[in-house]
């Protein structure tokens, strides 16, 4: 019944209810063929895209935030501390 | 605020606009994911995997739906279809379980709700063609008068809510309150006609929309009630 192209949507579709954003921008990127010119399925596959971007760039920041500490012990053992 | 605070923000509305999106499909989503699970099914039928027991847990999950007023017109030939698809490879016989037999008449029993919709054919270029059957049309010919008098009620009342008006926004505004609250049909009929107008000439007619969809829900109510 589903075309690709629908079927991938669809998936997109219950990908976000699950909130999971990256198997959801994956379908949308499959699904895009058959919707290119469709507004609503470039909205939510820009949306979710733009999501994406901004919670890498959120790690990103978090990540230049953590201090490392890396404490040396005697015995040549490492032990690494966040 | 910093960029982190700021890409949290953003972060919040994004996730916080999907959501109301899925809230808002949450019924679709619900009928998709149904199909979505038949069409998987119908491809491991077709593959000749053994679906007696997944197809039977499928009906028990949606077999309300042929009770329910759920499902789109084409919701119910695509599921007609995938069902006719599984059915194909789906053979009962004298010796075939109980379960395979129950399941082959539930088959049959989506198939009769496929009854009741319109013919949909395929045309020779593979696309459908819809076929609405109706009887033979009947000499009506009141009815061109009739539109010709509530056309001129129509007029006579966007006169009334213009006064002091500057905008047919504000007309517009007048008349959908009158649907409205007195659950008048030529307020409907003139709201209806003024919002197309606006929307041909490039106003953002959304809101209003909203309000004549209202009025008309508010209208049918009333019709139930006498």
């Amino acid at each position: 019944m589903f075309n690709p192209s629908e079927k991938a949507y669809c998936l997109a579709l219950l990908a976000l209810k699950r909130k999971d954003y990256r198997t959801a921008s994956d379908h949308f990127d499959r699904a895009a063929s058959g919707f290119k010119t469709d507004r609503e399925f470039n909205l939510y596959r820009e949306t979710t895209r733009l999501l994406l971007a901004v919670k890498r760039e959120i790690a990103v920041l978090e990540k230049e935030d953590k201090l490392e500490i890396e404490e040396a012990f005697p015995n040549g053992q490492e032990t690494e501390l966040r | 605020m910093s960029q982190y605070e700021v890409l949290r923000t953003l972060e919040g509305v994004l996730e916080s606009f999907l959501e109301r999106v899925v809230l808002l499909k949450k019924n679709r989503l619900d009928v998709l994911e149904g199909i979505n699970s038949l069409d998987d099914i119908a491809q491991s039928s077709t593959d000749g995997f053994e679906i007696t027991d997944r197809i039977g847990e499928w009906f028990a999950e949606h077999n309300r739906w042929l009770t329910e007023d759920t499902l789109k017109t084409g919701d119910i030939e695509g599921i007609s279809r995938l069902l006719s698809d599984i059915k194909t490879s789906f053979k009962t016989t004298e010796d075939s379980s109980p379960a395979k037999k129950k399941i082959s008449s539930v088959i049959d029993r989506w198939d009769s709700l496929k009854g009741t919709l319109p013919d949909i054919k395929k045309t020779s270029q593979g696309s459908h063609k819809m076929v609405l059957k109706r009887g033979a049309e009947q000499v009506q010919e009141e009815s061109i008068a009739l539109f010709d008098q509530t056309l001129k009620r129509c007029l006579n009342m966007l006169a009334r809510s213009s006064i002091n008006k500057k905008h047919l926004l504000s007309a517009l505004d007048d008349s959908l309150r009158t649907a409205s609250i007195q659950k008048n049909k030529d307020a409907l009929l003139l709201s209806a006609f003024a919002i197309y107008y606006l929307k041909q000439n490039g106003y953002k007619i959304e809101p209003y929309v909203k309000r004549l969809k209202e009025a008309e829900r508010l209208l049918k109510g009333n019709k139930s009630d006498v």
